[in-house]
């Protein structure tokens, strides 16, 4: 090998790191920061205009109709977390604790609770689209079919039951993604700590809040803060399900549909704005990146304490 | 403790009936009802007519009637959003494993200056939703040139799974033992050669874990060909498959035949590899 | 290893990417990729008459389309020679200043062009057309022949007609109408569609002169008008998408469809069997003016900066003659911007005897120029209106005061 071993090393040691670096850089680093520079300026089209300082900001924060849409799509996050929380954590770690016991049959529903998890996101989205629809959908005929014609309703158009339905769908699509993380934590409890604890309670109860739950809340961590980003980036489901304008009457307008319809622009808008568009995603991504982190290190700690 | 234990006495009804063990075999078997039945109701949907999906949706058809799939398959460019997707995933996951050990093996076997930063550097990458730099990624791409390329989405996809793959491989590769290495060094095997053939091999379980990571949300990604590529022959199968729910809005039989089509290959590598999948997936919340 | 991984990649991307285009030839983009054969016909009838010249038809995706446009004009990639769209979506290209400008010296034939057609592809600040406008699309009511002769039905006069008849194909068990509002520009189409001889030609001249706004009793009537009749839409139309909608009328489910004339050809290809008659939604009374909803959906422009003006601005001046209308309306069966077209398709023929009496469809032709865009705003008013969350003077007062963010006669 030519050269000092040292500076060879060097070299090698350059050659492994410098190529992936250099790609995160470039289509990470580079990207996000100019998210951040965009939304100072003015756009026509995709051509960057002058400095404006915070007038984007503003625009999206304190201007009507931008004000109203933003707190609309905003407020409809916020609940889709909580209820995703409940329906998709909650239930996940119900599922993992029953799976835990090991009884007969639970490989098998270990694989089908988590089946959906791999399918792709649009293919969700169409399954129960065609589920929900008024006149042909299974879940209306199986109403009409067992005498329940008057539960029959039109889910997706109606401003009480759309943003709930597509939760549902969401929560069958993921729901085993928490159970089998919850079930690993679960499964790396040593034995003799639970045979102390069985010693000393009969209560279910007590097992799951004294042990299981400590046990497992590096799990939670993660799965609380990947729900978080998740559900502040909502774009998919909503999407196939009711389409860019979050219908009925933008009931289930969510920030990252709201944020493409700003920057892209819809059949209906008037066009694209890259600069109310970059202001979202910068105001969006701060917001994440504040209560990622303070999840993160609140729930860090308490982990640490017990 | 009171009130939690008293809520847990009341529950003594069904439990006594049941036995606890009773109760939760029957949250599960309802739980696997309610996952599976969805994908069994468009399995059956596929070989049905509209007036049989309408009138017994849950009912068992003749699966001889193939008429739906042949019709996704030769009136559809299934096929080709097929291939596409598989090139695309396909090219993915070799860049995202060969740079991804690269880095990792630096961070994990060798001692310099600002390894921790390099480390921290693509950590940092783990949690950022890219979907929100898709304004500055769209002009990225553009000045480029490789928008309306699949070339664009690959770069894209590396720069998504980098992060975690560099995560997983890092961790691994710190656990295997000095001994192999240190001897061959002796017998003065260049570094490369070190790597290459000694150290790889034992990284491939790895190697698997961080592939299916990565695979599943490549493979099911909709947003950035959403943004990136407008040509049909170009378009990755969830694209693909917006397209063409939009022909065939009038024939549900059909509709259910594209998503069982598209959903069938992830399906079946999933029934086969199911532990794979489900610790790859896993791997990184799991702590 | 990874050299030949990476080339591999890079090889791969290359193959991907479109081959460039040759520089003797002009390029034509468009959004029509299921009329890319009648385009190349057309393009070969040029290309006959004019020898050396060669144009290549290349087609994008509707949706974003303007997105595409705009990135490639914008990166100095754009074609010689494109379509575009109208009014709002026409001028956030042209303003760029990517089109080239058109007038009687370059193209001379658009001076027969009607006031309106001509409208919507000229830019209001500076009263410059950009564009060849190719076709317009009316909004009005469709029905099924069959099912209506088997009913005794005949086109209605007034609006009690209208119910009358409504109410009898839900007495004989078929949907009066087919139209679902789940997707949010159905709800638009609803309003031009039924509710335009409502409102009535005095209340647009009013609302263009400054006289009058959304609050309207005209406009507010006729909003009252559309929910009553909505009664007549299918169970849970509310949650019933476009596509569900088409469906259940090209199936003969359905009675009536309220849409666009371009939904004709759609029923056609689906049910070649039905036979189909249109008409314009009555007003009040048997003696108001009948009007349908009338807007143009595109037009073709040049590049202001092709390398071949001269032979892009000759095709521009072929797609605006009477030969390529007459072959346009004959192959692709829309009405044709151009001047004195006739139509074989009798169909077509009635919608053209239907825009002579047309008020425009008002939000995408007036108010899709800032934001929030009237569409935008009225699709989801009337989502509320329709789900039974706001009244019809609530919905007139809502549209005029978020107009007024940017609407100048509206601001008080």
């Amino acid at each position: 090998m030519p050269g000092s071993p040292l500076v060879s090393r060097r070299l090698w040691i350059s050659a492994l790191i410098v190529p992936p670096l250099a790609f995160v850089a470039l289509f990470v680093v580079y990207p996000i920061i100019s998210a951040f520079a965009y939304a100072f300026f003015h756009w026509n089209g995709l051509a960057r205009g002058e400095f404006v300082g915070f007038a984007n900001f503003y625009k999206v924060l304190f201007t009507q109709p931008y004000a109203d849409w933003t707190v609309n799509a905003f407020l409809h996050n916020v609940w889709v977390f909580f209820a995703l929380m409940v329906l998709q954590n909650g239930l996940g770690f119900l599922l993992a604790y029953c799976l835990w016991r090991e009884l007969p049959g639970a490989a098998f529903h270990r694989i089908s609770v988590f089946l959906p998890v791999v399918l792709s996101t649009i293919i969700v989205g169409f399954l129960w689209k065609l589920f929900l629809h008024p006149l042909f959908g299974v879940v209306n005929i199986s109403f009409r079919g067992l005498g329940l014609g008057g539960l029959a309703q039109p889910w997706l158009g109606q401003d009480s039951t759309a943003l709930w339905s597509l939760i549902i769908a969401n929560a069958w699509h993921m729901v085993g993604f928490p159970t089998l993380v919850f079930l690993a934590g679960m499964q790396r409890i040593p034995g003799e700590i639970l045979d102390a604890v069985r010693m000393e309670t009969e209560s279910e109860w007590t097992k799951i809040t004294k042990i299981v739950w400590p046990l497992v809340a590096p799990s939670a961590t993660v799965v609380f803060t990947l729900l978080f980003v998740g559900s502040f980036n909502w774009f998919e489901i909503p999407y196939v399900m009711v389409g860019l304008e979050g219908s009925p009457h933008g009931a289930t307008d969510v920030l990252g549909l709201y944020f493409y319809r700003t920057a892209f622009g819809n059949m209906s808008g008037s066009g694209q704005d890259f600069g109310a568009g970059s202001a979202l995603a910068v105001l969006i991504f701060v917001f994440i990146a504040l209560v990622a982190g303070i999840i993160t290190f609140k729930l860090r700690a308490r982990e640490i304490q017990i | 403790m009171n009130v939690a234990s008293q809520s847990y006495y009341d529950r003594r009804g069904i439990l006594a009936a049941l036995g606890k063990d009773g109760l939760i075999q029957l949250i599960l078997i309802l739980n696997t009802a309610v996952m599976l039945a969805p994908i069994l109701i468009m399995l059956f949907a596929a070989f049905k007519t509209n007036a049989q999906i309408f009138q017994s949706p849950f009912g068992i058809p003749d699966f001889s009637n193939v008429a739906n799939i042949t019709k996704i398959w030769n009136e559809t460019n299934f096929l080709r959003y097929l291939m596409n997707s598989v090139i695309v995933t396909g090219s993915s996951i070799v860049v995202i494993l060969t740079l991804g050990t690269m880095a990792a093996y630096a961070v994990a076997r060798y001692k310099f200056w600002g390894a921790s930063f390099v480390l921290m550097f693509f950590l940092a990458g783990l949690t950022l939703p890219l979907k929100l730099a898709i304004i500055p990624l769209f002009i990225l791409m553009r000045d480029l040139g490789i928008l309306n390329t699949q070339l664009s989405l690959i770069v894209i996809y590396v720069a998504m799974g980098l992060p975690t793959t560099v995560f997983i491989m890092t961790g691994f590769i710190r656990t295997l033992p000095n001994e192999l290495e240190d001897a061959a060094r002796m017998d003065g095997a260049s570094e490369p050669r070190i790597m290459w053939s000694i150290m790889l091999p034992l990284v491939r379980p790895a190697m698997v874990i961080a592939g299916i990571q990565n695979v599943v949300p490549i493979w099911n990604d909709f947003f950035f060909p959403l943004i990136f590529i407008q040509k049909d022959k170009l378009k990755t199968l969830p694209q693909g498959l917006t397209t063409f729910m939009g022909e065939y809005t009038t024939d549900w039989g059909v509709l259910f035949a594209g998503l069982l089509l598209s959903s069938a290959p992830v399906i079946i590598v999933y029934i086969i590899l199911s532990r794979q999948f489900i610790n790859g997936m896993t791997a990184g919340a799991v702590k | 290893m990874k050299k030949l991984v990476c080339s591999t990649i890079v090889a791969l991307g290359a193959l991907a990417t479109a081959l460039p285009a040759m520089a003797q030839e002009l390029t034509f983009w468009s959004w029509r990729q299921e009329d890319k054969a009648q385009y190349e016909k057309f393009i070969d009838v040029f290309e006959a008459k004019n020898p050396g010249i060669t144009v290549k038809f290349e087609t994008f995706e509707a949706t974003n389309y303007n997105t595409i446009l705009s990135t490639a004009l914008a990166g100095g990639s754009g074609p010689d020679l494109m379509f575009t769209r109208t009014y709002g979506g026409m001028e956030t290209v042209a303003s760029g200043g990517y089109l080239l400008a058109l007038d009687k010296t370059n193209v001379p034939a658009l001076s027969t062009f009607t006031a309106p057609a001509l409208a919507s592809e000229t830019m209001r600040s500076n009263k410059t057309t950009y564009a060849v406008p190719f076709a317009s699309q009316t909004m009005l009511v469709i029905y099924n022949k069959d099912i209506f002769d088997k009913n005794g039905l005949s086109e209605p006069q007034s609006w009690d007609d209208f119910i009358k008849a409504s109410e009898k194909l839900k007495a004989a068990g078929v949907m009066p109408f087919a139209n679902g509002t789940a997707t949010a520009w159905q709800n638009e189409v609803v309003v031009g569609g039924l509710v335009s001889s409502i409102m009535g030609r005095s209340f647009y001249d009013d609302l263009m002169a400054g006289k009058a706004d959304f609050t309207d009793k005209r406009y507010v009537g006729a909003l009252t008008k559309l929910k009553e009749i909505t009664k007549y839409f299918p169970d849970g139309f509310i949650g019933l998408d476009y596509a569900s909608a088409q469906q259940l009328f090209s199936s003969g489910m359905a009675g009536m469809f309220v849409g666009g004339s371009y939904e004709l050809a759609n029923f056609k290809k689906q049910n070649p069997n039905m036979k189909m008659g249109i008409f314009a939604a009555p007003g009040l009374k048997a003696e108001d003016e009948k009007l349908v909803a009338l807007y143009f959906d595109g037009g073709y422009a040049a590049n202001a900066k092709t390398k071949n003006k001269e032979a892009a601005v000759k095709f521009l001046n072929f797609l605006a003659s009477q030969e390529f209308g007459q072959m346009f309306a004959n192959d692709l069966n829309n009405i044709s911007a151009v001047p004195g077209v006739t139509f074989k398709e009798p169909l077509l023929g009635e919608v053209a005897d239907l825009n002579k009496h047309s008020i425009p469809y008002l939000m995408l032709v007036h108010f899709r120029y800032g934001e929030p865009s009237g569409s935008v705003l009225l699709q989801s008013e009337i989502q509320k209106l329709l789900g039974g969350k706001a009244t019809p003077e609530e919905v007139g007062k809502n549209l005029t005061t978020g107009l007024a963010a940017w609407y100048a006669p509206f601001k008080k």
